[in-house]
């Protein structure tokens, strides 16, 4: 089976790899966002399982109970999880990323708990204060998650379990490394196969995947020069690759993101302290995501550079021409970020595209328009 | 061309007292223009942060921004602010509070002047602007969008609860010193936009009052068990003006004072809002529909009274332990006890510290129905509204319904839908009279 | 040297024949539709006609619209944005904002001191500030859709309309004629709700004169005049508001040709392949 064959069987199959090591006997820990350190969950000989909604299922259950006006994505994880699609998971564990993930971890727990169920409250704020609040959470959530496992957590296993992330996180960025060529050997819809499918099996599996999925892009002949525009995506949770499949079919390489599901998860590696807490806590708060709000810099300029100078760096070096804000509906911190963003890149003469969606593939192909128009602006 | 004149947006009172709030209204912002004319700092702010009586400690004049947008929607005057933010870039389903106050600073930038015609007069530049994540997402990021407008220094606090099933002994000792830290930090920071230091007596006293003013407000909320209702939620809806934006100030004690004295007077005299009461409704959750507050009198026409709310409340007293001597220490021991305030009982019973709040009045209050409005652009007040519906209905058995709409924003409602909808919420009520 | 462009609407098929100087040779419109799939092949063939040409023997062919995708004769597909600001670029050179009120969606387009595209903003997802919300509101006043500007321009002031929820905007006008109110007032309330939706759309891009309204919406007196009211300057309409996007199309295809890009002949004729 080619490599792209089976990261295929993963991504449409996501919960599959899960259930058979849950019914062999493994604890299958399930999470939301960026913000739950894998870490703990791997020392702890548990698998960590990031939840994923569906851009192709219709929500409906849900809607009895959470209301329309919240979060597509949030509202998807939740009706997969009332029609039994995450019966597999040991253990809920949401972060406290916003309102809609907040309110929805209650009612979550309220309909369908998991044997397991745990609130990771998260600052908004950033500094020495919140990093110790922050701190205590995780050291709070060990203790509970040390009951379930009946284990206590052995430093050097955390240890290990950083150095395995860390390794993951590398391996993503030598992939992306390859999307700099132009144009790039490797899609941004291949690319989001192989994320998406990461999320839903050991990292250790994964990381095997990503080289192998690397070594095959390696051998691949070298492209002729096609003109087509390289393409920057930000937003927020896209484990589908509709979107972003869409604007490649439309003409355009998308060739970095920022995003929950891209380098927002993986960019940073979590450094090695003498205390792994303290480099957890440096690389998960550090998370670029709106929720968090950076200290205010100096006046609107430097501030501005502060909080988006790292998407500059994206953007000048993987050469991208344009960018595509994908945002879905309801997320009132990527709808208050996105025009102070817009602004900021339009000082850098990068055209942005900034689209409100609602996390569902029915709705996606009326983007076409918008998403050609602005490729054929680019021209 | 001419639009047809001002629509009535606003409701009947129950109390005279009520009637003393408009004034009030336009003196948050009268005192703020006053206060840049003498070299006073403002600062937009956001009510319900636990951190009022730190600014008034520190002389502080405070600007509640979201406020100015439900005055806004009274006024019937918020499409032109929505639809500038809207035009800026701002989503349609943005809270529409933060949208009508990004318009107004950007309209206001434009044109080099506060917005002709702006409700009381509008909101002048502040000297800085003083965020939380009490409450909502929005109320902690919207300033820093703001800066597209205006420069002034910007910061936000954090506000953390923990959730109902957490280990209050185990996690209680670092939320409440992350908290107290948050308060320092905001302290620093007023200290060096005023260039004085913060007097921790000045502070005390300002607790004192606020304190003081809350204990009163909660004593009149309690005076409306009474039969029939002394006093409505659409008076709630402007008497809050003195426990939110005055709170930590002499003011706000003397209205409270004055109020209970009303209330009191009304439910020993079995004084009811209206002549014939024959349901007592609860509103249960959700941001007001400050753009048609005569909603509550349309209920009335049929008997229901809103005898009670569960929102922009007051929070319930604490007894803070005697040990703590510190003002800040006791801002965040307060602001702890708040929010843990019914995990106990969550714990016990529904697992759910807003039903157990809501169970609470529906028997003290003697409720027959319960009513929600959901806001299209509030996510905090909104979503979790139809789980504590149907978490409530296992515990009681009483008709509720959900009306739709937005704070503010008029494009999200339908005056016949509601009318439809109440229509059959009353028929409701009626069977169950009936019934019994 | 003939081009043609085919612009594929939500309602109207538009096909438009111009020369290598942006003449139009021949231009004509026929129903889309569900129950008219089969036509857009028999509007291009009745202009080919009408232009007294041939099918191959058109030098490029570009088809625009939302029904852009499977036109099997075509030799490019262009959106639909870009085609009008080509159209435009055309009958205006002045021209910097674009409105074009369509049968399903509405746009705002900015163009370049070139005459290019800039920026654009798109309402596609509601029908509230398109032709569909007053096909709607003009069938609850009992009015025909065709006169329902004529009638608004008649009113003195109008009735204001909150409610841009098609639905919800029914409510509203059935509450208002109940209270009484003048039909030409709320008329004109439903174009002035339309227009400030649209106008407020396209400030997002910054308005800049000259200022052109296309589409359907261009052909009703009463919504220009609301554009203008809310815009609070004078527009400029092109004398056949339907066909631009299609005169953009046949322009874009020249622009192509003259770069020296040839289509692939013979080309397939046959009909528009239309997702079910």
């Amino acid at each position: 089976m080619s490599v792209m064959k089976k990261i295929e069987a993963i991504y449409n199959n996501r919960g599959d790899r899960a259930r058979e090591l849950h019914d062999a006997g493994e604890k299958i820990i399930g999470y939301f966002c960026c913000f739950v350190p894998e870490e703990i969950i791997t020392a702890l000989g548990m698998i960590p399982y990031r939840i994923q909604g569906s851009q192709t299922e219709a929500i409906d259950e849900a809607d009895a109970l959470l209301e329309p006006m919240a979060c597509p994505f949030a509202r998807s994880c939740f009706n997969k999880a009332l029609k039994g699609e995450y019966k597999f998971l040991d253990g809920f564990v949401a972060p406290h990323s916003c309102d809609t993930i907040e309110r929805m971890y209650h009612i979550w727990r309220a309909n369908t708990p998991s044997p397991f169920n745990h609130f990771v409250n998260v600052p908004h704020m950033m500094g020495p204060s919140s990093d110790a609040f922050y701190k205590n959470e995780l050291l709070y959530f060990v203790s509970c998650l040390e009951e379930f496992a009946g284990k206590k957590l052995e430093i050097e296993k955390l240890k290990d379990a950083v150095n395995l992330y860390n390794h993951r996180r590398a391996k993503l960025r030598e992939l992306y490394e390859l999307r700099k060529e132009n144009p790039p050997r490797l899609s941004g819809t291949e690319i989001t196969k192989l994320l998406v499918a990461g999320m839903g099996i050991p990292a250790t599996e994964h990381i095997e995947l990503i080289q192998e999925f690397m070594d095959e892009v390696r051998k691949r002949p070298i492209p002729e020069p096609d003109g087509l525009p390289r393409i920057f995506i930000w937003g927020n949770e896209i484990d589908d690759i509709a979107f972003i499949q869409l604007v490649e079919d439309c003409g355009a390489h998308v060739v970095i993101d920022d995003l929950c599901t891209g380098t927002r998860f993986f960019w940073e590696d979590a450094p090695k302290t003498d205390d792994p807490f303290d480099g957890l806590v440096q690389k998960y708060l550090g998370t670029h995501c709106p929720r968090s709000l950076s200290t205010q810099v100096g006046e609107r300029e430097e501030d501005l550079e502060n909080r988006f100078g790292y998407i500059r760096q994206f953007t000048a070096d993987w050469s991208a021409e344009g960018a595509i804000f994908y945002i879905v509906r309801y997320c009132d911190t990527c709808e208050l970020e996105g025009p102070d963003l817009k602004e900021y890149l339009a000082k850098q003469n990068l055209p942005v595209l900034m689209i409100e969606d609602d996390y569902s593939t029915s709705t996606i192909g009326q983007l076409r328009t918008r998403i050609q128009a602005f490729l054929e602006m680019m021209i | 061309m001419d639009t047809q004149s001002q629509v009535k947006t606003t409701a009947v009172k129950g109390t005279d007292t009520a009637r003393e709030v408009r004034p009030m209204v336009k003196d948050i912002y009268k005192a703020a223009h006053e206060a840049r004319e003498n070299g006073k700092k403002v600062a937009y702010m956001m009510v319900a942060s636990h951190y009022d009586e730190i600014l008034r400690a520190m002389d502080i004049v405070p600007l509640p921004t979201e406020n100015y947008a439900g005055l806004c929607a009274a006024k019937r005057d918020m499409d032109r602010f929505l639809l500038r933010a809207e035009a800026d870039g701002y989503s349609q389903v943005l809270c529409s509070y933060a949208r009508i106050g990004l318009g107004f600073d950007s309209l206001r930038k434009e044109l080099g002047h506060i917005p002709e015609g702006s409700p009381d007069g509008g909101m002048p530049l502040p000297d800085m602007m003083i965020g939380s994540s009490a409450i909502c997402d929005p109320r902690f990021k919207w300033y820093q969008a703001t800066s597209r407008y205006l420069e002034a220094p910007t910061f936000s606090i954090d506000v953390v609860a923990p959730p109902p099933q957490a280990d209050l002994n185990r996690v209680r000792d670092y939320y409440i010193n992350y908290q107290k830290e948050q308060f320092q930090g905001l302290i620093e920071f007023c200290e060096k936009q005023t260039h004085t230091k913060m007097d921790k007596e000045k502070l005390w006293e300002a607790i004192r009052l606020g304190d003081k003013a809350w204990q009163l407000w909660y004593d009149i909320d309690r005076l409306r068990v009474a039969i029939p209702s002394p006093m409505p939620s659409q008076d709630h809806f402007s008497i809050m003006v003195a426990g939110h934006y005055y709170t930590g100030t002499q003011k706000a004690v003397d209205f409270y004072q004055k109020l209970y004295d009303e209330v009191k007077y009304k439910a020993d005299n079995h004084i009811g809002v209206i002549k014939d009461e024959k349901y007592r409704i609860l509103y249960g959750g959700g941001l007001p529909p400050w753009h048609t507050l005569w909603i509550f009198n349309y209920f009335e026409s049929f008997g229901a009274v809103f005898a009670i709310e569960n929102v922009y409340r007051g929070f319930d007293p604490v007894q803070v332990p005697s040990h703590v001597t510190d003002p800040v220490d006791f801002l965040a021991w307060r602001t702890w006890l708040r929010a843990t305030a019914y995990h106990e009982k969550a714990r016990q019973n529904s697992g759910n510290p807003t039903v157990e709040k809501l169970l609470g009045i529906i028997k003290d209050y003697a409720i027959d129905g319960v009513m929600f409005h959901a806001c299209r652009s509030c996510r905090a007040t909104t979503v979790g509204q139809t789980h504590i519906k149907t978490e409530l209905g296992k515990y009681c058995d009483l008709p509720m319904m959900q009306l739709v709409s937005d704070m503010v924003d008029l494009r999200d409602y339908s005056e016949a839908q509601w009318k439809a909808q109440i229509g059959a919420f009353i028929d409701a009520l009626e069977a169950r009279t009936d019934q019994e | 040297m003939p081009f043609a462009g085919i612009d594929i609407g939500s309602t109207m098929t538009k096909v438009v024949i111009t020369d290598e100087h942006e003449n139009i040779l021949a231009s004509h419109i026929g129903p889309t539709g569900a129950e008219h799939r089969h036509l857009a092949l028999r509007v291009m063939e009745d202009t080919i006609r009408h232009a007294e040409l041939s099918f191959d023997a058109l030098d490029f062919i570009v088809a625009t619209g939302y029904g852009r995708i499977n036109v099997p004769f075509s030799d490019k597909q262009i959106t639909e944005i870009t085609c009008h600001a080509r159209g435009i670029r055309s009958l205006f050179p002045t021209a910097r904002t674009i409105i074009d009120i369509g049968g399903q969606d509405s746009k705002g387009i900015k163009l370049d001191s070139q005459g290019k595209v800039a920026d654009f903003v798109m309402n596609d997802k509601c029908a509230a500030g398109t032709g569909r919300f007053l096909e709607v509101i003009a069938d609850t006043l009992g009015i025909d859709l065709e006169k329902m500007g004529e009638i608004s321009l008649a009113a003195k002031g109008f009735v204001q309309i909150s409610n841009m929820c098609t639905v919800f905007a029914e409510h509203e006008v059935t509450s208002r004629l109940a209270e009484g109110a003048d039909v030409a007032q709320i008329a004109a309330g439903l174009h002035q709700a339309i227009a400030e939706r649209v106008v407020n759309m396209t400030r997002r891009l910054g308005i800049e004169k000259d200022i052109v309204v296309t589409g359907g919406g261009a052909k009703n007196p009463g919504l220009i005049k609301a554009i203008e009211f809310q815009a609070g300057f004078a527009v400029l309409i092109p004398p056949e508001p339907f066909i631009t996007g299609a005169l953009g199309a046949a322009l874009a295809g020249k622009d192509l040709f003259m770069r020296g890009i040839k289509p692939e002949l013979p080309r397939k004729k046959e009909d528009v392949r239309f997702f079910s």
